[in-house]
């Protein structure tokens, strides 16, 4: 008897087990405090809401998104549960799939699990336009005043072009291209304005066994890319090929870009394209640190990333724009961004809307600021410090700001994504297991289905 | 009789929790994947249309997944040869040889099955960094290596994760053969001798033919292994780059779904589940041989 009651027992206990491991609940989530009573006075409706925020872990790292959210609660009463992590995808991705949304989500497009991307071409994303016009939780000021110009405006937070913005823009970093200035100083070596100085310089550094460039991955190419089209053919050109127009890479200008790449990538240290994976990415940018390439195509975030990173002796981080393609011509530097949303299923789209606007709020600025975040609005300038200074300064010295992304299409079975026609193949190139002209045939095709697909 | 019903009862009581599981995580889910290669719908899209076998016409049509394919059955083939020949070897000798520190090696071999594949990718990515990587110092000491060897690119991915994924497998594979190998009796062996067979007839006409039921179902194992494997090795290593060079299909069919293209990743999916299953029937087909007892 004793036996049966014992195994009895052990039976409940392992269903029981097995029923807690199932049911886990979310621990990321963290609630932020209660409301202070001072603010009872706010309206009666947004007492009870809660609305949950979801954004990814970068380099900034996840406190100033706590603080931000306590800041929200504490203006607007409105409770915030915040989940934060590095792969966000596969936190909120599960149950996205079995339909619930957070209110807000914070994840640029451009990762490889193109998550926002998915939720762009489903039209999933909620329009929020009428957040610009909203005034600032706490202030006085309207969201659109307060945002920089042009940030609202382009096919980032436009994706669909019919004039009604989706994705709110956040925290911007002028991309170009990073170096060591000490390296260039001391050999007397002047940064390229041209791309002819550029081979120049290249020649020049190969005697010395150190190679022009590198790159971390084939997906840092696309701010490259997208600013190299600037500067090549200006914002007509850039928009006729970000829209896939027929015949557009057989233009001059395309074919220019192309053998700008096809170039540069013979200038590569040949090493890069064995460790241009997402697992050895950083072994490339040490190749900078070491003096073993020049240049490499990257964010302001490369200063913080590589922090612990032994380096040469007296290496400090020099950022230029892309050389012009001609003397006199412009240089461009594209600018990074990435974006706030509200998926059309969340559930408090309009607790939702007051949250995305409070993010230009002045509070969370500082907030984000202090984290190396810097939001999209304007006089930010005067919150920057240390390298950032230099950095975000490259558009007062010349460089034109680039914007805008290669628009939208439907996937399609075969076709591969913008960065798998048009980017990866630059680590074949450099290897030499591809020419320039194989490159060209095999993107015109699949630029062709992407236009008859475009959203 | 109340006994039995009770028995029954009891039994089935037992057997309903495993059985429900495994209705629920197994056969509902491969169920789904079937269905799902039907229909076109993005992963996070609630909408799906019915399609037909549009995707796997579009499969057929696909470079990207022929190469992926292929890249797959090649580390499969080529993974299974090598890793079944050196662990049959390294089981016969230690078996049947007497040498020093036959503990040693058996456990020097099973080691890297205790770690996980991702420890094993971050040490052979160590092992195969261009600059100062282990094998590049190594081959360094007898050629000039200004020029050094690219492991991970594109002309040697492959063989770069073949050599892990053996490095990998031996281990476990020795150690299965080396119990079926002991249990053959010794008597065999001496009778062999005293006829005049030498080691290497005795290896191929006794220990082979007496482990042969033991070696058809590694051969299954291994099929099924590499494949994951391959995928596990692929993720952790390359992504599937450089350009695409050692993707595989598993990798392939992860990169679709976030491609947007769920159905199509499920069609590669049932592709994948009926030419494992296929690639097993036809091996243990092949196989067949009448079984010896001893």
């Amino acid at each position: 008897m004793k036996k049966k009651l014992l195994s009895a027992l052990l039976c409940v206990a392992m269903v029981a087990s097995l029923v807690v491991g199932c049911g886990g609940s979310n621990e990321t989530a963290t609630e932020a405090p209660a409301a202070t009573e001072d603010a009872a006075s706010e309206e009666a409706t947004a007492e009870e809401v809660t609305i949950k925020v979801a954004a990814i872990e970068t380099a900034y790292g996840s406190d100033m998104w706590t603080q931000v959210c306590e800041a929200f609660t504490a203006e607007t009463r409105i409770k915030v549960e915040l989940t934060t992590d590095k792969n966000l995808e596969d936190v909120i991705g599960p149950s996205m799939q079995g339909g619930e949304y957070p209110d807000v989500i914070h994840l640029a497009t451009g990762r490889e699990a193109a998550l926002t991307e998915q939720f762009i071409k489903g039209n999933m994303i909620a329009d929020i336009t009428d957040v610009l016009s909203m005034t600032v939780p706490g202030e006085d000021a309207v969201v659109s005043d307060k945002i920089a110009g042009g940030f609202t405006e382009t096919s980032l937070t436009n994706p669909y072009g019919d004039g009604k913005t989706y994705l709110a823009p956040m925290f911007y970093s002028p991309c170009g291209l990073f170096y060591n200035a000490t390296l260039l100083e001391e050999n007397g070596w002047s940064v390229p304005t041209t791309w002819d100085e550029m081979w120049e310089l290249g020649d020049k550094a190969l005697e010395q066994g150190i190679y022009l460039f590198t790159y971390p991955t084939t997906g840092y190419f696309d701010a490259f890319f997208y600013a190299l089209m600037y500067s090549v053919g200006g914002p007509e050109f850039f928009n006729a090929a970000t829209n896939y127009e027929e015949g557009i890479w057989e233009t001059e200008e395309a074919q220019t870009c192309f053998e700008i790449v096809a170039k540069l990538a013979t200038y590569t240290n040949p090493i890069t394209p064995a460790q241009a994976n997402d697992q050895d990415f950083t072994q490339n940018q040490q190749l900078v640190l070491d003096n073993k390439a020049i240049f490499m195509p990257n964010g302001t975030w490369i200063v913080g990333e590589m922090a612990e990173a032994p380096r040469a002796d007296g290496f400090t981080w020099g950022m230029t724009a892309l050389p012009a393609v001609e003397a006199g011509g412009d240089g461009y530097s594209y600018t990074w961004f990435e974006q706030a949303w509200i998926p059309s299923g969340a559930e408090n789209i309009d607790a939702a809307k007051q949250f995305v606007a409070f993010l230009y709020s002045d509070v969370a600025c500082e907030i984000f600021a202090a984290a190396g975040a810097i939001q999209p609005v304007l006089g930010i300038a005067d919150k920057l410090e240390g390298d950032n200074v230099m950095f975000y300064s490259i558009y007062d010295n010349g460089a034109k700001a680039a914007m805008g992304n290669f628009a939208a299409y439907e996937s399609v079975a075969g076709l591969g994504t913008v960065r798998e026609v048009f980017f990866d193949p630059v680590n074949s190139l450099v290897s030499g297991d591809l020419t320039m002209e194989d490159w060209i045939a095999s993107i015109i095709p699949a630029s062709d289905q992407m236009r008859a697909n475009l959203k | 009789m109340k006994k039995d019903k009770r028995l029954i009862g009891f039994l089935t009581l037992c057997v309903a929790p495993a059985t429900l599981l495994f209705f629920i995580f197994m056969i509902v889910p491969t169920f789904n994947v079937f269905r799902m290669s039907l229909y076109e719908k993005g992963a996070y899209n609630p909408n799906e249309t019915f399609v037909g076998l549009a995707n796997f016409k579009a499969l057929l049509a696909d470079p990207n997944f022929i190469r992926s394919m292929q890249n797959m059955i090649l580390l499969v083939v080529v993974t299974t040869l090598i890793t079944f020949g050196f662990s049959l070897v390294f089981a016969g000798i230690l078996t049947r040889e007497k040498i020093k520190g036959q503990n040693f090696f058996r456990i020097v071999f099973y080691i890297p099955n205790i770690l996980s594949v991702v420890v094993i990718s971050g040490i052979f990515s160590a092992i195969y960094k261009p600059e100062n990587g282990m094998l590049n110092s190594i081959i360094g000491l007898f050629r000039d290596m200004s020029d050094p060897i690219l492991w991970k690119g594109q002309q040697l991915v492959i063989v770069s994760i073949i050599i892990a994924m053996v490095w990998q497998a031996i281990g476990y594979y020795m150690v299965m053969y080396m119990a079926s190998m002991s249990a053959v009796p010794e008597s065999l062996y001496e009778s062999a001798g005293l006829d005049g067979a030498g080691r290497l007839t005795q290896f191929f006409q006794i220990t082979i033919p007496l482990i042969w039921t033991n070696i058809r179902t590694t051969l299954t194992f291994f099929i099924i292994s590499n494949i994951n494997l391959a995928f596990l090795f692929v993720k952790a290593m390359t992504s599937g780059g450089p350009n695409g060079a050692s993707d595989v299909a598993l990798n392939y069919m992860y990169s679709q779904k976030d491609a947007g293209l769920y159905g199509y990743s499920m069609a590669i999916g049932v592709v994948i589940f009926l030419f494992s299953f296929a690639l097993s029937a036809l091996v243990n087909k092949v196989t067949e041989r009448e079984t010896l007892e001893y």
